[in-house]
């Protein structure tokens, strides 16, 4: 491995039993401060929405109960109209599936460019793109409300695909940037005298070597997707096109917010996401990089 | 199987009706404005008018969500939108935007029409002269208080702030329980909040509308009482600048609070909720009054309008008429348990059985009054909520609040 | 690329590139350039009377958020989550990265609390946050009063307010810095590290003459994307303190929104947006002028 392996410490020395200790004191730090949040959440979905507003508070559920859970998934027979969690959470998944595999491969040909070819007006193409990032959502919805209604697209998937792939351009290509400068031009012009074209180099030698970068990218664009509120919102008005993000606000009333029951959506939103983040982290970006870029 | 064959039946002739010529109605509603009451009602509707067909479109549940998905489409003068559901405070900006419809045209006996309504919405429906909106269903704030404390400490509910201060200092006192406060207001940055403070400057005298200015020592009054509550006599908690609407529902409800000030719908958390600990002990009554004062509440509810940019205003017209009707009113009444905006309802029987209480709402909506209407009421919102959670939070004083609210609140009203 | 490239070759890097970048200059056509067209062509002209046919105002809006008490506020507030925020999440993801790249055998609580922040959207990671500090039913003023001290009000004092709210931001963002920092730690040869053993250097020496040099290109995108989302605070003080108290924790951004989607005041929101587009641009510009000069 990289940093990690000889930052470990291995002598007996009081130094790196000191460092040793400074790095479990941080780990403590970092988790409970990562973890005690959520945890929080998990337990308040476990409660009754009353045992929420008991004095003093409870830390483990006095009576638990899954009846959030079951309310939120639609098994829950008094409730009349039950909401649609999983046709939220498909339409999710492919609208956010569908947006960062298009901005990893749009932004990993830009970046390419910038990074590799030899042309002029890098700064600009680069600037252009940091750019795209610096407008607020906000200020951009009403011309893109009447773009996707002049193309047709309110209330279908691409109308939140398309704005979401360029929601991620920026932070994509600037990362792929990085990763693609840091892989030596040698190894891509042995490919190439192999007989490679630059295309057919570029997704057999940069890709893979620009794994950890390309499926970080993905990572970062699919959360993108997956959280965003104000497009999602405003450009799909059909309830079973809705996204989960905004479906999870329905929860609540005018008024109201039922905090167990939203805290119980939360968790169920989260665990298959966080589950497939963390195997992506473990199988692909730890297993590829054991092999590592060797200069 | 009759029921099917009947369904079924219903459904091929609307489909014989909507290939002829049908009218196709498409209503906007947020998510919390009970959907599926209002898909039975507007089924009724197609019943009895077959050329027309009424869809739904459910949006986000709360008014701000609702707002800003509705500027959006409106800006864009979009016409997908025939009829939307309008928070009351929002009239005159979306009159004044050119995006509702002017009703007066395609309502032939307008004077009649509104003496059936409680006096406030005319006023709070009307812009420039116009009528832009008819009611849906009403709403006010009310003074709850807990009746079983009220009774053990021989206490009526009370008439003025005063009395309200005094009774929930001395049932604090005496009950020895420490979780119990004495009162609950709204205090956070939102639009609870400016009720909270128009409630004591409407009851200590001040008026507050286009041809009526900010009136600088009632505004005083009433900030000096919210922020005693929290700072010297104590009956409101110290993080009352934190306090949401919801939040005072749910305080009130775990039994914590002797008396909260809040919208129509605790009523029924309070009694129905399985995990209320107040079911039966609770009161409603009409906010009370500054000494010396008459006493007022905020007027609140849902407006029905027809988008300027409909195109089948005549259709659309008529369909709001018929879902402000006294007949839908009922049956939401009956059905969501929303108080109606049509007085004689108060007395219908048939409502009456499922929410008695509505019995007692009737002298508190009667006199409630609308918050200024103004296009820029939402500016003038925030100008005043954020102002009343600054000097509740003790983070301005009372009387830099009233001269920025004094040179502020003028141009707003415009 | 020697020398000896013939002149044909520079046409094909020059037609590559355009081919590699038309599919994002496309993208860009249809959702960026008409939209921020839009703004700008909105910027000139006055609302505040209603959308119908709005008069031209020249600079009179930009004027005015010259002039406007609210926008200085909202910008030093912006700037105080600026200065918070960004270094906050940048150590905190740095502390994550460093942590999760460690080869110990049971470090997937940390690459949990690494990874499972980012996948809850910033909206809700803020209604979490704002149950933990609430004042009455929050954890955290529980366990203080177990600890016998005082339960502060959070979320209604001007100091404890921006803390809260910014504990928030820095959770969720964390994630966000420790996965593009964590991609960039893997692509360090391990070599390095094995050439500065044999010079018996210490961790310390390691981590700031090997992994923090080597980590600049990564810590610069990180650092540029979250000082724009910083400077776009909006989620987090618009749910947990709704600005509060006062407009104590009001950002441009919730200005922005206010101003446009509520007021309906698109011209004088969009000047607004624009000096907050200028200020980005600045901040960018300086942060991109250090890549190239790496590059």
């Amino acid at each position: 491995m990289t940093v990690a392996t000889q930052a470990l410490p291995q002598g007996r020395s009081q130094a790196q039993r000191r460092a040793r200790a400074w790095i479990w004191l941080a780990a403590l730090i970092v988790v409970i401060n990562g973890l005690f949040p959520l945890l929080w959440m998990v337990l308040t979905s476990l409660k009754p929405e009353g045992e929420l507003s008991r004095l003093p508070i409870t830390y483990l559920p006095n009576h638990a109960t899954l009846q959030n859970y079951a309310t939120v998934l639609g098994f829950d027979a008094t409730n009349p109209a039950p909401k649609p969690f999983w046709r939220w959470f498909t339409n999710s998944v492919i609208i956010s599936l569908s947006s960062a595999f298009l901005s990893v491969l749009i932004s990993s040909l830009v970046a390419y460019v910038v990074a590799r070819l030899n042309i002029k007006g890098k700064g600009i193409i680069m600037g252009t793109v940091a750019a795209i990032s610096m407008f607020p959502l906000i200020t951009l919805i009403v011309p893109l409300f009447q773009t996707m209604r002049a193309a047709g697209l309110l209330n279908t998937y691409f109308a939140l695909i398309i704005p979401y792939t360029v929601l991620s351009l920026p932070v994509c290509t600037l990362m792929m940037v990085g990763f693609f400068q840091q892989i030596p031009q040698d190894l891509e012009n042995a490919a190439m005298v192999d007989g490679c074209t630059r295309f057919q180099a570029l997704f057999k030698v940069v890709f893979p070597l620009a794994a950890p970068g390309v499926f970080t990218a993905l990572i970062l664009a699919f959360v993108n997707a997956w959280e965003e509120f104000l497009l999602a919102l405003t450009l799909i008005q059909r309830e079973d096109m809705r996204t989960l993000a905004v479906g999870i606000t329905l929860y609540q009333g005018e008024f109201s917010f039922p905090w167990a029951l939203i805290s119980a959506a939360l968790v169920l939103a989260m665990v298959p996401v966080a589950v497939v983040v963390v195997a992506f982290q473990e199988r692909v970006v730890g297993g590829l990089t054991s092999g590592g870029v060797k200069g | 199987m009759k029921k099917m064959l009947a369904v079924g039946l219903t459904l091929f002739v609307s489909c014989l009706c909507s290939a002829q010529a049908a009218t196709t109605l498409r209503v906007f509603v947020g998510g919390q404005e009970r959907p599926d009451v209002m898909k039975e009602i507007f089924v009724q509707y197609m019943k009895a008018h077959p050329d027309v067909n009424v869809q739904l479109e459910v949006g986000g549940a709360t008014s701000e969500a609702q707002q800003q998905y509705l500027s959006t489409v409106l800006n864009s003068a979009d016409s997908s939108l025939d009829i939307f559901l309008l928070d009351i405070v929002r009239i005159a900006q979306y009159a004044q935007s050119g995006w509702a419809e002017p009703l007066d045209s395609h309502i032939p006996n307008k004077a009649a029409l509104m003496k059936q309504y409680l006096p406030a919405y005319a006023a709070a429906n009307t812009y420039n002269g116009k009528l832009y909106a008819l009611p849906a269903f009403a709403d006010a704030m009310f003074l709850y208080y807990r009746k079983d404390l009220l009774t053990k400490y021989r206490f009526a509910p009370p008439k003025t702030w005063d009395d309200m201060v005094k009774i929930a200092q001395t049932i604090t006192q005496r009950e020895k329980d420490p979780n119990l406060k004495g009162f609950s207001f709204q205090g956070a940055p939102i639009e609870g909040t400016v009720c909270s403070f128009l409630v004591p400057y409407w009851s200590a005298g001040g008026q507050l509308s286009s041809t009526q200015a900010l009136d600088p020592n009632n505004a005083k009054k009433s900030l000096q009482f919210l922020s005693d509550l929290v700072k010297v006599s104590k009956v409101a908690p110290s993080n009352s600048a934190e306090i949401k609407t919801d939040d005072t529902r749910r305080l009130f409800q775990s039994g914590n609070y002797v008396f909260a000030h809040l919208w129509a719908y605790g009523w029924n958390r309070f009694q129905e909720d399985t995990d209320s600990q107040v079911k039966g002990k609770v009161g409603v009554v009409k906010l009370p009054a500054m000494t010396g004062g008459k006493a007022a509440t905020c007027l609140g509810g849902w407006e029905w309008a027809v988008s300027s940019y409909s195109k089948n205003k005549a259709a659309a017209a008529d369909l709001v008429q018929f879902l402000s009707s006294k007949q839908v009113s009922k049956y939401l009444a009956v059905n969501a348990s929303n108080l109606p905006a049509h007085t004689s309802l108060y007395n219908d029987p048939d409502i009456l059985k499922v929410n008695p209480w509505f019995k007692d709402a009737l002298p508190v909506v009667r006199s409630a009054q609308q918050r200024p209407v103004s296009p820029r009421y939402p500016q003038l919102s925030t100008t005043i909520n954020s102002n009343v959670n600054a000097a509740v939070a003790g983070v301005k004083s009372v009387d830099s609040v009233v001269s920025e609210l004094q040179s502020k609140v003028p141009a707003l009203l415009k | 690329m020697t020398s000896a490239k013939p002149v044909r070759r520079e046409l094909t890097e020059k037609q590559l590139a355009f081919w590699m970048l038309l599919p994002a200059a496309l993208l860009l056509l249809a959702v960026v350039v008409y939209p921020v067209g839009r703004l700008i062509y909105t910027s000139f002209f006055d609302y505040s009377n209603g959308p119908l046919n709005p008069p031209y105002r020249g600079t009179g809006n930009y004027q005015q958020a010259i002039h406007d008490p609210d926008v200085w506020n909202a910008l030093k507030v912006t700037l105080q989550y600026v200065l918070i925020t960004v270094p906050g999440g940048m150590l905190l993801g740095l502390a994550l990265a460093l942590l999760a790249n460690l080869p110990y055998r049971y470090k997937w609580p940390v690459r949990l609390s690494l990874l499972l922040p980012w996948s809850m959207s910033m909206a809700f990671a803020a209604l979490i946050f704002a149950w933990f500090f609430n004042s009455d039913y929050g954890v955290v003023n529980d366990i203080l009063r177990r600890l016998g001290m005082t339960a502060p009000n959070w979320l209604s004092s001007p100091q404890l307010a921006l803390l809260a709210t910014s504990w928030a931001i820095i959770w969720k963002t964390s994630s966000f810095v420790a996965l593009i920092l964590l991609a960039g730690l893997q692509t360090i040869p391990e070599e390095m590290y094995e050439a500065a053993d044999v010079d018996g250097a210490t961790p310390w020496t390691k981590f700031w003459q090997i992994t923090l040099p080597l980590l600049k290109p990564a810590i610069i995108v990180a650092l540029i994307f979250r000082t724009i989302t910083a400077i776009q605070t909006f989620d987090v003080p618009y749910i947990m303190t709704s600005g509060g108290p006062g407009n104590v924790t009001t950002t441009i951004a919730m200005l922005i929104q206010q101003q446009t989607l509520q007021y309906g005041n698109f011209g004088y929101g969009a000047a607004i947006a624009m000096v907050l587009f200028l200020f980005s641009m600045i901040i960018t510009g300086f942060y991109l002028r250090h890549i190239q000069g790496d590059s």
